[in-house]
């Protein structure tokens, strides 16, 4: 009984320990998001800072007729509005002209002179109005003779100002960040003293009954033990075992129905397997037996698998699919996203710039806001991979990432899956079909047939074995 | 000068933020209903467009559970009507009868609601899809044959009626003009309140989840969502919503009668979120107009339709076959096909017009 | 009769515990130890199969067997509604993958042209009345099956994109507009059928007196002749053997070269024509012929087509005759609680076997 009711109680601890890591991770990334953004905007501020001052000076150095290009600019811009529109005018007493030729032509003479006076009158206008605009600039008095020295004042009157000006923003930048460290700092020193305290109830657990520690060797990931599908009478994986080390691309081949999708699906916990154990290497330090977890809490531990047939959620536009896939980083409680209490809307900017670097590191910002329904296969596999991002794996499980691609789009993928083991330091586990693909981008492979292994190795080593040969071509 | 244009600017750019704000619809909505009545207490509106009026937002109130349910959970559920029954009955006979407060009326039912919830969720944790609609059918018929034959409680046969409420420690009675005054503001408040609750759940991870879910329960699960949490969370939502209509119904018609909770209605609630567009909130309303306001506040008063009553029924259903036909994705969508439509022809009338008016390019 | 409703209380406590059993069962074990799912499969049958067994033996216990016996001839006329009326509901469910809430409404719409034309076929002439009855059958399930035709012709067919949830829908604009139209094709008074004969055969078997209306000896004959003839049709014929593939995929068997659009027109006809005896059944045995006639009915079609599985069509025939059964013995208990009784019953043996009795579970591919 004791151990049962310690059992459950170690679950609770575990569960949130979890969550309390998760919690402090949020509030390293909201900061660094929020430094961020705050920067963005700072400098922003600035630049218009800038850009004002340039434009008062210009404005009082062009009372004084001192040359200055940035007031050009605005000149022309207000003469070509002008002509726009005298452009327009033209043209419909143009169309005015033709009308009333074509009501009465024998008067086509008398037209002609009225228009002739029209268009003389609009010209002289427009003329008139163009002639108007630069001395709008002007300062009334001339002031010709204004000497360089009081010129130079103003600059320095004006360079003052911005100084000042920019000092206040920069100031406040500095205050807001100051305090933003500081509350950041306090809460995470909280939760860690929460964490700590946690993790001591846990090891006094361990203490009374001691854990199976597993002798996982310090570069693997994943090690399955024997394991074992039945369905029915079918045995679909007898007795497999075989280990993933860490950082690598491990592929798993086999001919059909050798049960490769089946041993995905166990390790995600679709399927409960009839017997072995797998385990899994969650952090440098903590190992953990996979059969123990629910299939929606294995996302949780770090690992994250794609589909054969894609399953994005239609409805929604593809940032919005990623941030499904970020569902287990968000904390904010139900009550809290139905009153949409500021936390949510924190996690939601994190979570969503996240995802807006994901897709344009995966070269898919074209396609952030579309949906996804009707999109070519090869972008939906891509956005398949990019949602694999969202939840900073450990382990990403591709199941056939490069069925119903041509040569060019899977050449294309090979790529992007090895730019992604490089980048964000995971490893990679797929199913394939295609043997070019396997045979480029694996470290090692395994290959199954009828549920049980029959060789592992190098590419180059598989493509030597005669029983791999064999089961793929049938025995001679 | 430049200050006060800037002011200008400034406010207008805050009013501009307001109005784009996702609340602002619903509230304005809202506003919008309220200065009915007010036209109504001046005189310059007939009694049935206001009933009309209470009876989409009662009913909308309840679509909205029920679109969260199947808009976005994927679940279909036949049982409405006996929830809805169920919050009417709960409302005449705690408060009515047994002179609860309605504070403590709202939390029993709240109770009850999260029970039913439970119990449906669990049920379609393990019966799915076509099933699941018909077995929340048989609970439905349950519930009615319950409050026919338990009279304690919803006066069988009889009905129940509703005289008086108290809230703030005020009393209202019918007959006084004042109770229904207070009827409809309840019902306005509830109403908004129940608009921005759905888009708040549509617009957070439980919406997406939900949607997840809708779309393939493997692929949800295996991105960390438990479907046994939002299965019964869909339930339980569209459950409180129901009973939450069935408490205003009561307020507002102040009698409810256990064989009018049948399966009509829950078909009645259902056409009406399919027929609006079950993802939409706005579509939701227009669909809850269509086929339950329609009749009441249009129809009967067209001379053709007054001589052939039943003709009304026909035309109803036409309109729904025709709806579902033509825009499977409800009323809404035809409303976004005609914005577009206009937008176009806009432009091209503007087009028409410069040529008209400046003659062909040179 | 005394001790009746204790027994009956007996059996359902009996019934019961043996549901409780099943998930105490299931729970603690298939869930945790054993990761066999067959011997789970297995288990749920054999308690299914003792409850219902138990049910039985007990019934026969309290009500002796000619008393049972009884009871169900006596019930035979709502059996065989119930029954013609589920086939019609699962024929449209293979075909256009939805529920069909109209059903009920196509049935009472030839009902009303029977009654009709009897009613008028009397008036004018003086002659056997079973005659004019069936000719007034005959012509109602014509009618009917033409309604049916006519409506997957010019709306089902057309909405053939729709989601299922949306030809529900579609259903159930057609109920409106059929329930409109009665009325005024019909006139809006309740209109009565004779019946094909109010006369009682009395048997005598051993020393127990067995009582049979003559009416419903014509609904079971009449019914199992149609029933053979669907089942023959389904087994032997060109269009079954393409109903049963449409059922399958539509999409599949059209590019087989499976005219899907005749096969379905021909369901929605059928359904009709089936409907259309259940109703006139219903009208000719007491009943009235009115617009909601037909709604306690289709519910309860539903639910046998759910009990007994939409994935086949002997299923749903078992969970009508289990449905008839239930609501026949449980208003001996209690007369108001009959409905709760029975969907309960339904609800627990659908909780244990999520398809239906005779449902299979088709394994998604993830």
């Amino acid at each position: 009984m004791a151990k049962m009711i310690d059992r459950q109680l170690l679950k609770l601890f575990i569960m949130l320990d979890e969550r309390l890591t998760a919690k402090t991770l949020f509030y390293t990334q909201y900061q660094i998001y929020l430094l961020d953004t705050w920067g963005a905007i700072k400098q922003a501020q600035l630049q218009f800072l800038e850009a004002e001052h340039d434009k008062a000076v210009c404005h009082q150095a062009y009372r004084m007729n001192v040359h200055c290009d940035n007031l050009d600019q605005e000149i022309g811009e207000r003469q070509k509005a002008i002509e726009e529109k005298f452009k327009w005018k033209l043209k419909a007493l143009k169309q005015t002209l033709r009308r009333k030729n074509d009501r009465n032509p024998d008067q086509s003479n008398e037209h002609q002179t009225w228009f002739k006076a029209q268009e003389a009158q609009l010209l002289a206008l427009k003329r008139k109005r163009l002639d108007r605009v630069v001395p709008t600039f002007h300062h009334k008095n001339d002031a010709s003779d204004v000497s360089q020295e009081t010129l130079r004042a103003i600059e320095a009157k004006e360079a003052a100002i911005l100084t000042a000006k920019k000092e206040k923003i920069e100031a406040r930048y500095q205050r807001k960040i100051e305090s933003l460290n500081l509350r950041t700092e306090k809460k995470r020193e909280r939760l860690t003293r929460l964490n700590q305290k946690i993790k001591g109830w846990i090891e006094t657990i361990y203490q009374r009954h001691p854990k199976n520690d597993y002798d996982l060797g310090d570069d693997i990931i994943l090690r399955l033990e024997n394991l074992t599908m039945r369905f029915g009478g079918l045995v679909a994986v007898d007795q497999l075992s075989f280990e993933v080390k860490q950082g690598e691309i491990f592929g798993l081949i086999g001919p059909n129905g050798a049960g490769k999708t089946t041993v995905f699906n166990c390790i995600t916990k679709f399927y409960r397997p009839a017997g072995g154990k797998m385990i899994f290497r969650k952090s440098p330090v903590d190992v953990i037996v996979l059969n123990d977890y629910p299939v929606h809490r294995i996302v949780r531990q770090g690992i994250i698998r794609t589909f054969q047939n894609v399953e994005l959620v239609w409805e929604l536009s593809v940032i919005d699919n990623l941030l499904v896939a970020a569902h287990s980083r968000f904390h904010t409680g139900f009550f809290g996203q139905l009153l949409h209490i500021p936390k949510l809307r924190h996690e939601e900017a994190v979570l969503r710039q996240k995802a807006m670097h994901i897709l344009e590191h995966l070269g898919l910002q074209a396609y952030m806001h579309a949906i996804p329904y009707g999109l070519p296969y090869g972008i939906l596999k891509r956005i398949e991979l990019a949602r694999t991002l969202m939840v900073d794996p450990k382990l990403i499980i591709l199941d056939e990432p490069a069925a119903g691609l041509n040569d060019q789009e899977t050449r294309e993928l090979a790529r992007i899956i090895r730019d992604i083991r490089d980048r964000h330091d995971v490893t990679i586990f797929l199913v394939e079909h295609d043997m070019g693909l396997v045979m480029d981008i694996c470290d090692r492979v395994c290959a199954i047939s009828f549920g049980k292994k029959i060789a592992i190795g190098t590419p180059k080593e598989i493509q030597a074995n005669k029983a791999v040969r064999d089961a793929y071509l049938g025995e001679e | 000068m430049d200050r006060v244009m800037r002011g200008i600017n400034r406010f207008l750019r805050e009013f501009k933020a307001i109005v784009k704000h996702p609340y602002f619809g619903y509230v304005f909505f809202g506003m919008m209903f309220l200065i009915l009545l007010l036209l109504r207490n001046q005189g310059m509106v007939t009694i049935s467009v206001i009933n009309t009026a209470v009876i989409v937002m009662i009913y909308t109130v309840i679509s909205l559970g029920f679109s969260l349910l199947l808009g976005f959970g994927g679940l279909a559920s036949l049982g409405t009507a006996g929830f809805v029954g169920f919050g009417s009955f709960l409302m005449g006979y705690l408060h009515g009868v047994k002179d609860y407060s309605l504070g403590v009326t709202l939390l029993l039912s709240l109770c009850v609601a999260l029970a039913i919830g439970l119990i449906v969720g669990f049920i379609s944790l393990r019966i799915e899809g076509m099933y699941l609609a018909i077995i929340t059918l048989g609970l439905g018929e349950i519930l009615r044959q319950f409050f026919i034959s338990y009279d304690i409680f919803t006066g069988g046969f009889s009905g129940r009626s509703f005289r008086e409420f108290t809230i703030f420690g005020i009393n209202f009675v019918s007959g006084d003009g004042r109770y229904f005054n207070m009827v409809y503001i309840i019902v306005v408040i509830m109403f908004v309140l129940a608009m921005i609750a759905t888009i708040n759940i549509i617009k957070s991870p439980t919406g997406r989840a939900l949607l997840a879910m809708k779309n393939s329960d493997s692929a949800a699960q295996s991105m960390g969502i438990s479907l046994i949490k939002y299965r019964l969370l869909a339930f339980i939502l569209s459950t409180v919503f129901a009973l939450l209509g069935g408490m205003l119904y009561i307020m507002h018609t102040k009698y409810s009668y256990a064989p009018q909770w049948n399966l009509s209605f829950s078909l009645e609630i259902l056409a009406a979120v399919i027929v609006g567009g079950a993802q939409s909130i706005f579509g939701i309303a227009i669909g809850v107009f269509l086929i339950f306001g329609l009749k009441i506040s249009v129809l009967n008063y067209i001379p053709f339709f007054q001589e052939n009553p039943a003709l009304i029924v026909i035309f109803n259903g036409a309109l729904i076959i025709l709806v579902v036909m033509f825009y499977p994705g409800g009323l809404i969508r035809l409303l976004q096909t005609l914005k577009y439509i206009v937008v176009k022809r806009f432009g091209q009338l503007k087009q028409k017009w410069r040529r008209y008016r400046y003659g062909e390019d040179d | 009769m005394p001790g009746i409703d204790i027994a009956i209380r007996q059996i359902l406590i009996v019934n019961a515990i043996l549901f409780l059993l099943f998930f105490i069962i299931d729970i603690a074990f298939f869930r945790k130890k054993i990761k066999r799912p067959v011997y789970r499969g297995r288990l749920i049958n054999v308690l299914i199969t003792i409850g219902i067994l138990t049910m039985f033996v007990a019934s026969i216990k309290v009500f002796t067997w000619p008393l049972l016996l009884q009871i169900f001839l006596l019930n035979t006329v709502d059996l065989s509604i119930l029954i013609l009326a589920t086939t019609g509901v699962v024929l449209i469910f293979k075909t256009s993958v939805t529920t069909n809430f109209a059903q009920g409404m196509m049935a009472t719409f030839g009902a009303f042209f029977a009654t009709t034309v009897v009613i008028r076929l009397m008036a004018k002439y003086s002659g056997s009345q079973t005659l004019y009855l069936f000719i007034g059958l005959f012509s109602g399930v014509l009618v009917s099956f033409l309604l049916g035709l006519i409506i997957d012709v010019g709306i089902i067919r057309r909405g053939r994109h729709v989601s299922s949830v949306g030809k529900q829908m579609i259903t159930m604009g057609l109920v409106m507009v059929l329930m409109g139209a009665i009325p005024v094709i019909f006139g809006s008074n309740p209109i009565a059928l004779p019946a094909f004969s109010i006369d009682v055969e009395i048997f005598n078997i051993g020393e127990h007196i067995l009582v049979i209306p003559i009416q419903n000896l014509y609904a079971i004959v009449i019914t199992l002749v149609v029933l053979v003839v669907l089942f023959t049709a389904l087994r032997f014929t060109k269009w079954g053997l393409g109903v049963r593939a449409t059922a399958s995929s539509e999409m599949v068997a059209s590019m087989m070269g499976v005219n899907t659009r005749v096969i379905t027109a021909m369901s929605w006809a059928i359904a009709g024509g089936l409907g259309a005896i259940a109703a006139f059944f219903y009208a000719s045995s007491g009943a009235q012929v009115q617009v909601a006639s037909m709604v306690g009915v289709q519910v309860n079609a539903f639910m046998a087509a759910v009990l007994g599985s939409f994935s086949s069509f002997g299923g749903p025939i078992v969970g009508a005759l289990l449905i008839n059964l239930f609501s026949s013995i449980a208003p001996f208990y209690d007369g108001t609680w009959q409905v709760v009784i029975v969907y309960g019953i339904i609800l627990l043996i659908v909780l244990a076997k999520p398809l239906g009795l005779f449902g299979k579970k088709t394994a998604k591919k993830v």
